[in-house]
């Protein structure tokens, strides 16, 4: 990867990046309410969970799949994986949250300058259903090779649900760092089963957590949006 | 490969495959719904259909084995025409048992037409520790068909605290409205870590899963109220433009059955503007 493919990804996977990562919670805030985590032991079981039994095995094989349809210009094979993902969003706050992410993704790319290049346009309406969407199609772009695009939004992802949960809980910040460095070792694992998982495989095996997302739609007292 | 002279079908490695499609048709000088197209190759058959509430169709789906090994196969469509109105169900649970090696498939495929409401209520699937079982489920439905459908998912014997301690399921199910897919479910226990899996099972052997089309928002209220959930069974639900989604983890089938009936007992005369009265079989 060439030092400006680099720091294209960086800017990509940044906290700083303004599309409200860390207004979203995906059902932590009421896991947090009715006591399943409780602390950073309990944080860390319910991101593994989700690591290992969502990302490797919905979101991170469907950006694989977006990346290939974008740099074999299929923008029927994209549009497909792009349903695909919203389809097994488990609630309508999950795909709220997905939707909104997107949007707010593609508004960060139309205001940059190699945006035209990028045809926007061309890619709708998935760049509009999910962030993975514009993702994919950044990195093709700034030509930031698959797996790290992968390994980046793995990172991004568990980045910020570390610090919703430290917000959370609350978890004092050092709490947030132990979590962070434990899972981060089985990071590598999760790229590889995500590389490795066939089209029928893919789908997330995450029950609780899409209770739990149900229930924060009615959850009487919230700060997230998810 | 030798087998013995004299051996049954059954027992060899492929397994018995059952195969039944129902073709569900209104007709209106009848004013009723039949059973017009009943094809069936191995032990999967249905009971004469009967009308409790005079025009819907009543059908019972049997299984006579009792019970699926690995390699076996059940393969059932329903298929109801346009304005034909059908409540499937099963007189008892559904049972896999411990495999041999070899995964038992089971593939069903729903599809409503325009006008037509389908009620798909099997009992539940009880899976003994062991069993390899592979389901697929597509439902397709028109945008203004009408469905109520469930799958409940038993993982060992809660009720003699028999976990599923061995053993491989795998559950997908897809739900498309117009071709557009809407939903797509899956289920996944393949290692012994999938059984307590912070966000996945925690713990609770039983799974239910009820789907409900086409739903107004103001439902959705109502059935939260219905069922709360309660210190065994989490239940969680939502609306996915018009399809609800009611998700159940619990510790015992029949209780989450019951649930779930009473939900079906709250959506139908919405869903179907018919009142609900449980299907005898249940009771038995």
């Amino acid at each position: 990867m060439s030092g400006l493919s680099f720091y294209r990804l960086q800017q990509l996977i940044s906290p700083g990046l303004p599309i409200g990562a860390f207004t979203y919670s995906q059902g932590m805030e009421w896991a947090v309410e009715c006591g399943w985590i409780t602390s950073a032991d309990s944080l860390e079981a319910w991101l593994h969970s989700c690591l290992h039994d969502s990302l490797a095995v919905l979101e991170l094989p469907v950006l694989a799949r977006l990346r290939v349809a974008v740099d074999s210009d299929d923008r029927e094979c994209f549009q497909h994986w792009a349903d695909l993902l919203l389809a097994n969003r488990e609630t309508r706050e999950l795909r709220l949250e997905e939707s909104q992410r997107a949007r707010a993704m593609t508004a960060v790319l139309e205001k940059l300058p190699d945006s035209k290049a990028m045809n926007l346009a061309c890619w709708q309406p998935a760049l509009a259903q999910t962030q993975l969407a514009p993702l994919a199609l950044a990195c093709h772009h700034w030509s930031i090779p698959a797996e790290d695009m992968l390994r980046g939004q793995a990172w991004s992802w568990l980045e910020n649900m570390v610090t919703v949960a430290v917000k959370l809980v609350p978890l004092g910040q050092s709490d947030g760092q132990q979590v962070l460095y434990q899972l981060s070792a089985s990071l590598d694992q999760v790229v590889a089963d995500a590389q490795a998982c066939a089209d029928e495989h893919i789908g997330a095996f995450t029950p609780a957590a899409a209770i739990a997302s149900s229930l924060h739609e009615t959850q009487y007292c919230r700060l997230f949006r998810s | 490969m030798t087998v013995a002279l004299g051996t049954p079908l059954a027992a060899q490695p492929t397994g018995w495959q059952a195969r039944l499609s129902l073709g569900f048709v209104h007709r209106p000088a009848q004013a009723r719904t039949v059973a017009a197209a009943v094809n069936h190759v191995g032990p999967l058959r249905i009971q004469r259909p009967f009308y409790p509430e005079g025009d819907i169709c009543h059908v019972y789906v049997l299984h006579p084995p009792g019970g699926v090994v690995g390699g076996d196969g059940l393969h059932q469509q329903a298929r109801c025409a346009p304005d034909a109105r059908a409540l499937v169900t099963t007189p008892g649970a559904t049972k896999f048992y411990r495999s041999a090696g070899t995964t038992a498939l089971v593939r069903q495929q729903l599809t409503v037409e325009a006008g037509a409401s389908l009620e798909w209520l099997p009992q539940e699937n009880i899976f003994f520790p062991g069993a390899r079982v592979d389901i697929g489920t597509d439902i397709h439905l028109h945008t203004d068909a009408q469905l109520v459908a469930w799958e409940i998912n038993c993982l060992g014997r809660p009720v003699i605290n028999e976990l599923f301690s061995d053993g491989q399921l795998q559950s997908r199910l897809r739900l498309f409205v117009d071709g557009r897919p809407l939903l797509m479910e899956t289920q996944r226990i393949t290692e012994a870590r999938h059984l307590s899996a912070a966000a996945g099972l925690r713990n609770h052997p039983v799974q239910g899963l009820m789907l409900a089309w086409k739903v107004e928002p103001a439902l959705v209220d109502a059935v939260q109220e219905q069922v709360p959930g309660s210190a065994t069974e989490l239940v969680g639900t939502t609306l996915l433009e018009g399809l609800l989604v009611v998700r159940v983890l619990g510790h015992n089938a029949e209780r989450v059955r019951a649930l779930m009936a009473s939900v079906w007992a709250l959506v139908r005369p919405h869903v179907l503007d018919r009142p609900a009265h449980a299907p005898r079989i249940w009771a038995t």
